[in-house]
């Protein structure tokens, strides 16, 4: 593996270790600083590391399409054609028409595609449509609770799927994404998740050092999404309920599954991910305080136990006027990472590796994950090298899950009661007509 | 010839021997693992006939399974030959000593059986994806259960599949939608009424169910063995004296008839925590009780419900039961505590059964019994259990009474009593106590009396054991477990004690 040696190297600074030992690799570096050599988590080839070359590899045409028009669905489509050449857009879906034609105008003005309008279809159904017209891959972009049946159909027509993050927000959809991501794999398809972090050259790079055992065994870890106020939209004049909930989708719980899983999962997840640890149980608080549509909370706080007895705490908060935190820090028992600085510290406090960018930069042009995890997605299909992320998000979703369960009802919430719960949220009629609004109330915890 | 042709001829004739040898062996091999060549020996037709009636033969895809298939270890691995040798021997063994009609083809097929005679590892080869498209939430539910532990709880395919290989009638996995209630004789209107301290029968308001109660004398007895009394263990000392009132006890261990009067009328499905149920359940002013939540499959096992024993019950189950009769009928229904039930069972005898013979001589334990078998003509008229139970519950017209008149005190199914276990409870209980109630907390409860399955040694009446709700759950998938029914044992009742008050 020469080219990991080289670009081992060019990541490390290792301010206090200048000249020979500063281009040698980590393990080194600590036995020249008088420490024991570095055991390593995960040894190279046991843990995925993500080929991102700048552009996709490139072949015959891949036919393309898409369910949920709407930001992200909308972000997606031009990522991946960025992503890739030789990339057409055959098929569109979504409930709502004017999220459709905005996609489909877009991709006429910025990309001199024009998707034909038979292939543009609009309803509950509409992922059918889309995944047989004839479509290589899809991008699923719906809001969450829609994700299970969509990968499902997909797979069951052996159609690869971006799945959009979350990819399940109640426990029968995670154990449908389960259950589906095991066809996938029979199947040989490539399943790409939208948990960009794994495609983001700085976090691909400091997993790296972990694995090698730079800080250590891993010992806990605190994961954060405090922001400002998300989007929302008031009703307006007739509209459904469901159309309204729908087009509010991040403020209603049985729809986004609520931020610390639509949002928080991809810290939670980078934990999960680095550790390779499942959460046993959640104790949690949280509450509403500010939001102005919905039912969902405005913050959670999550002690997550895993099951080797460690712990992970997380916090999410969707507030104005309160400090922002968007990040991950992992404790080991020789140093600690922290994505908010990309260094690795000892536990003396010293910089003992930082991600460096000015290098990287030197070799790759590409550093948006959005476009670089399609490229990833693209190089598994060309090359007929079969990838499945769906396992690993439905367990951070189920994490996700769990905290926000604990949080809701205040009482501790296990893995084994979480994943065989019959909880299911997605509505058994789908039309854009009547929904139950009242019972949809902000869940108070305790008595 | 030169030497060194004799050499290269010696070494030819033996490389031929070897090739020779080693085909021969491959071709035994092989017709020895045909269907054909299983049947020489297993000539009970029901395995065939089970077997064309399964999945495994009979499917949509006409696909057939064989016998080895299943029945031993993946073909080609060290153990596959290891496996066919052992085996082998055994049936050749079994072929020539036994009668066909001494084989109970019933008792075989059971979850306790079973996984001793097919190989995990030879499902699994074959069916190397658990999420199949197609299967339901259940399934996907049932089998992340599995992945999860396998290892953890011993779980094995035919823990859940038990019918996969050969077709059980009445073999379901699935929830149960009627209670299979006896619709014969009169509904009861009034409870008993009882004038004085004798035996009376009590009829349940409302229900078909009666139950026999027998007026146990109080009494003053040894409870617990002595050390060096065979088959005894630490647990059962020391001996000490107990004075125990008067109460009455059901002649026999609860009834399915019993029981399922009781499902049908409280039958409730939900998640309520028991400890809700409960306390609920205790209130004074409720004149309703929560009861059971429908189970899956049936739970008597395809064995015959009627008067034979309520089985896979739970603790819970059994004191909800109670709480449930004491509503009906105005009087104190419960479990026996741990002294009454012993008192009960010795019939005021002081030998290890109520009967006549030792532990040692009916016991199969130890190798001269083992292989010169057992005297069984006492214990036969007195409990069910391992030589005479064809490994399943009987009806308790199959045994004679104690000397109190109680049946199945001994054998059939364990029974809960109230008290919660501890090994040394014994040991902190005083000289002649009187009703002693047994620890104040515990995490287990006792069970007595043995069952169906049990040695003669665990049928003796100073014998002590507990609940084990990890194991008796294992392969349950449900989180939380079911509080009512257990799905993996099937030994377990429980008999119902009431309070010697007499109406005035």
């Amino acid at each position: 593996m020469k080219e990991e040696g080289m670009s081992r190297r060019r990541f490390l600074t290792g301010a206090a270790a200048v000249g020979a030992a500063a281009v040698a690799a980590p393990a080194i570096l600590a036995s020249c600083s008088g420490k024991e050599k570095l055991t390593p988590l995960k040894k190279e080839g046991e843990y995925y590391v993500p080929e991102l070359p700048d552009k996709a590899i490139d072949g015959p045409e891949l036919k393309v399409g898409l369910i949920g028009c709407g930001g992200r669905g909308s972000g997606a489509i031009i990522n991946l054609l960025d992503a890739a050449d030789n990339i057409k857009v055959v098929a569109l879906g979504d409930v709502f028409e004017d999220r459709l034609n905005d996609v489909r105008n877009r991709l006429i003005n910025e990309r001199g595609q024009e998707v034909p309008q038979e292939n543009c279809f609009i309803g509950f159904d509409a992922y059918k449509q889309v995944i047989d017209a004839g479509v290589d891959m899809v991008i699923l972009t719906t809001p969450p609770v829609f994700r299970p049946e969509m990968f499902k159909y997909a797979t069951e027509k052996g159609v690869h799927s971006f799945l959009e993050k979350p990819i399940c927000v109640d426990a029968k959809g995670y154990r449908s994404v389960m259950a589906t991501a095991k066809q996938a794999q029979a199947k040989g398809l490539s399943v790409v998740v939208g948990t960009q972090r794994h495609h983001e050259r700085r976090y691909v790079e400091a997993n790296k050092q972990i694995q090698a055992g730079l800080i250590g065994e891993i010992t806990g870890g605190n994961v954060y999404w405090n922001q400002g106020m998300l989007w929302y939209r008031q009703r307006e004049a007739g509209w459904t309920d469901m159309e309204w909930n729908i087009r509010d989708w991040v403020n209603w719980k049985w729809l986004s599954g609520d931020h610390i899983i639509e949002q928080h999962v991809h810290n939670i997840d980078v934990f999960l991910w680095m550790s390779g640890l499942k959460p046993v149980c959640a104790t949690a608080f949280g509450s509403r305080q500010r939001r102005v549509t919905g039912d969902q909370y405005d913050f959670f706080s999550t002690d997550f136990t895993m099951e080797n007895g460690i712990h992970m705490h997380s916090m999410c908060r969707q507030i104005d006027g309160c400090s922002s935190k968007v990040s991950e820090f992992i404790q080991g028992t020789k140093g600690s990472w922290d994505s908010e600085t990309n260094e690795i510290k000892d536990l003396d406090g010293n910089v003992i590796w930082k991600f460096d960018e000015e290098a990287v930069r030197k070799e790759f042009q590409q550093f948006d994950p959005y476009t670089l995890e399609h490229v990833d997605w693209v190089n598994h299909i060309r090359k007929g090298t079969a990838h499945e992320e769906a396992t690993d998000n439905a367990i951070s979703c189920m994490a996700g899950i769990m905290g926000r369960e604990a949080a809701y009802t205040g009482q501790t919430v296990t893995w084994d009661e979480m994943t065989q719960s019959p909880q299911d949220f997605l509505p058994e009629k789908l039309e854009l007509g009547p929904l139950d609004l009242a019972s949809m109330t902000v869940p108070v915890p305790g008595n | 010839m030169t030497t060194r042709k004799k050499y290269f001829l010696t070494a030819l004739g033996g490389a031929l021997f070897g090739i020779v040898l080693v085909l021969a062996a491959l071709y035994t091999s092989n017709v020895t693992s045909t269907n054909e060549s299983c049947g020489a020996c297993h000539v009970h037709p029901e395995a065939e006939t089970s077997w064309k009636q399964s999945k495994h033969f009979m499917n949509q895809s006409g696909v057939q399974t064989d016998c080895a298939a299943c029945h031993l270890p993946p073909a080609g691995t060290p153990h596959y030959y290891w496996a066919k040798v052992k085996i082998g021997l055994h049936d050749i063994w079994m072929y020539l000593t036994h009668d066909k009609e001494d084989f109970d083809f019933e008792s075989k097929r059971t979850e306790e059986y079973a996984p001793s005679i097919v190989f995990n590892s030879s499902c699994k080869k074959c069916h190397a994806n658990l999420f199949p498209e197609g299967i339901t939430d259940d399934g996907v539910a049932a089998h992340l259960y599995y992945e999860e532990n396998e290892e953890k709880l011993g779980l094995q395919c035919v823990s859940c599949h038990l019918d996969a290989g050969h077709f059980i009638a009445g073999y379901k996995h699935e929830k149960m939608t009627t209670a299979p209630i006896d619709t014969t004789g009169p509904v009861y209107t009034e409870p008993a009424s009882v004038t004085s301290f004798s035996n009376f029968t009590e009829t349940i308001p409302g229900t078909r169910a009666s139950i026999n109660m027998i007026a146990v004398p109080g009494g003053k007895f040894t409870m617990g063995s002595k050390k060096g009394d065979k088959f005894s263990r630490p647990d059962e000392y020391p001996a000490h004296e107990v004075t125990v009132s008067p109460f009455f006890m059901a002649e026999v261990e609860v009834t399915w008839n019993q029981y399922w009067a009781f499902y049908v009328e409280t039958m409730s499905e939900g998640r309520t925590k028991p400890e809700v149920i409960y306390a609920n359940n205790s209130r004074p002013d409720v004149d309703a009780v929560s009861g059971p939540t429908p189970p899956f499959g049936m739970p008597d096992q395809g064995w015959g419900m009627g008067n034979r024993p309520a089985i896979t019950m739970t603790h819970y189950a059994a004191e909800t039961f109670c709480q449930w009769l004491s509503l009906k009928t105005g009087r104190h229904y419960r479990l026996p505590t741990e002294a009454e039930w012993e008192y009960a069972a010795r019939g005021g005898t002081d030998t290890p059964y109520f009967f006549e013979g030792k532990p040692s001589s009916y016991s199969s334990e130890g190798l001269w019994n083992s292989i010169f078998g057992t005297d069984t003509t006492t214990i036969n008229r007195y409990a069910i259990y391992a030589l005479n139970s064809k490994n399943r519950t009987q009806e308790p017209s199959r045994v004679a009474a104690n000397p109190f008149g109680l049946r199945n005190m001994l054998g059939n199914v364990m029974e809960y009593c109230q008290d919660w276990y501890a090994e040394d409870a014994y040991e902190k209980a005083g000289a002649n106590t009187i009703d002693p109630k047994g620890p104040a907390t515990g995490t287990d409860y006792v069970v007595r009396g043995g069952c169906y399955h049990d040695d003669a040694s665990e049928l003796r009446c100073a014998a002590r054991r507990h609940s084990d709700y990890e194991a008796w759950l294992k392969t349950d998938p449900q989180n939380p477990k079911s509080i009512w029914w257990l799905s993996d044992m099937k030994g377990i009742g429980f008999r119902v004690v009431c309070d010697a008050t007499i109406n005035p």
